[in-house]
């Protein structure tokens, strides 16, 4: 018996495809089901939070209770910091129910943020660098507007969502899993900058409204560019799109733009700072 | 901005070295089958019983890589489903030149046919590199004059191989 193997003909076993117009097209495809998964779960997890009562929110924190803040710090800072809380948010059009309670940490940390239950937390390296009462107001005023709108909650309830459906979308993608992620936290972002922006708008009509103008109020902003330094290496387009607050420099045209708009004066007295602020503030 | 051009640098060049590496190892496949096509390789289990055979066991196994622009796009179109073309010529290449490595060590030993011809694939990589392993292996029937020249040489050699001491006649094939 005679046997012989043939040439098979080339390529029989492999479909004839243009890579580069393949991966494009799946390329293509995927970023646009990423961002609508993203979108459509920021924003009905968003709007369901939302739905969820404050008190709830403040169950949860008892519940949970979270060491917020650095224990034995100053207690005058911290009277002080809600004294402000209280002042700024009769300005602020704060819904039935809602309260803020503000912390206060030790850390140098050039941050502040709010989170459930109206709990705000400031740092010690964001108070350090506050040139006046106008700024802090203006700090104070963005997080209880956050407070406000529900953006923590909405946040956690589209985050939570939409970061489960990710968690499924990337684990079946291998290599590409990475980029699925990070096209889902730039998708994201782009919900949080207008919290953000919403929040900055907010809080300069109630700081107008606390000191009959809106001097200062951008300083904040002027130092958060100086401090976190918006990158040079970085065109300003793609630095937009990848970070989850506006640019410094944008939210300082903006502040004008909006004191324009509203008719809001520029110009006035800065209110100092309570006179023992920074033995507050260098007291562990 | 450092990732995206990471990941620019990454794709560029696993599709320009993916593809050279892929074209070249083609090409020479191609080269090898053509010298090695006298050596015909069967997938039967049932040896012919015309001749007398020593037999003896051959096989052949490679490694290949895939490239990230492969790996990446193939990530891609799990999500979709569909032919995951990237990996189609990944595992050609694989299957192709496991058959190859085992028809040069059959051809070594001067065999005529490699019998009951089988090919076994496994993805070795961990995390998410791929690679797969092939591995090739048959019944390699050598005549007995060869075979049995070849037994002093190769027993000791390689610890897969093993020679029968029976030649294998025309009747004496066990059939299953």
């Amino acid at each position: 018996m005679r046997y012989e193997n043939r040439q098979a003909p080339e390529g029989i076993n492999v479909t004839k495809v243009n890579p580069l117009v393949q991966f494009l097209k799946f390329f293509i495809a995927s970023i646009i089901v990423v961002v609508l998964i993203v979108v459509i779960l920021q924003v009905a997890g968003g709007a369901i939070a939302k739905r969820i009562p404050f008190k709830y929110e403040l169950q949860l924190m008892d519940t949970v209770d979270p060491q917020l803040g650095t224990t034995g710090a100053s207690r005058e800072m911290i009277a002080y910091l809600n004294d402000l809380a209280f002042r700024v948010g009769r300005e602020l059009p704060v819904d039935e129910g809602i309260s803020v309670k503000v912390h206060y940490s030790t850390e140098e940390v050039f941050n502040a943020f709010a989170t459930i239950g109206g709990n705000l937390l400031f740092y010690r390296g964001l108070l350090n660098e506050m040139p006046h009462e106008n700024a802090l107001a203006m700090v104070m005023a963005h997080e209880i507007a956050h407070v406000n709108h529900r953006d923590p909650v909405a946040s956690l309830g589209g985050g939570v969502a939409s970061l489960i459906a990710m968690s499924m979308f990337t684990g079946m993608s291998g290599l590409a899993g990475d980029f699925f992620n990070k096209t889902y936290s730039f998708t994201g972002m782009q919900f949080t900058r207008r919290m953000e922006e919403t929040a900055d708008e907010a809080a300069l009509g109630a700081v107008n409204a606390l000191y009959g103008h809106v001097n200062g109020a951008g300083v904040l902003f002027e130092v958060m560019g100086e401090i976190k330094g918006d990158s040079e290496a970085i065109p300003d387009w793609l630095e937009r799109f990848a970070v989850t607050h506006p640019l410094s420099n944008d939210r300082v045209s903006a502040v004008r733009i909006l004191a324009a708009k509203n008719g809001w004066s520029s110009e006035g007295e800065t209110t100092p700072l309570p006179a023992d602020f920074l033995l507050w503030l260098n007291r562990d | 901005m450092i990732e995206i051009i990471l990941f620019l640098v990454f794709m560029s060049c696993g599709f320009i070295f993916g593809q050279l590496a892929e074209k070249r190892h083609f090409k020479s496949i191609v080269e090898r089958e053509q010298q090695l096509n006298s050596l015909p390789v069967v997938a039967s289990r049932y040896p012919p019983e015309d001749t007398a055979y020593h037999q003896q066991l051959v096989s052949g196994s490679v490694v290949v890589a895939s490239d990230y622009f492969k790996s990446f796009t193939a990530g891609l179109i799990n999500i979709f489903g569909g032919v995951v073309t990237p990996f189609e010529s990944l595992l050609d290449r694989g299957r192709r030149e496991a058959i190859l490595r085992m028809k040069a060590e059959a051809g070594k030993l001067n065999a005529e046919l490699v019998f009951n011809v089988k090919l076994e694939t496994t993805r070795i990589a961990t995390g998410r590199a791929g690679a797969i392993e092939v591995l090739a292996y048959g019944t390699a029937m050598l005549p007995v004059d060869a075979g049995r020249a070849n037994a002093i040489n190769s027993s000791s050699a390689n610890d897969l191989s093993a020679i029968d001491s029976a030649p294998v006649a025309s009747g004496s094939v066990p059939r299953r």
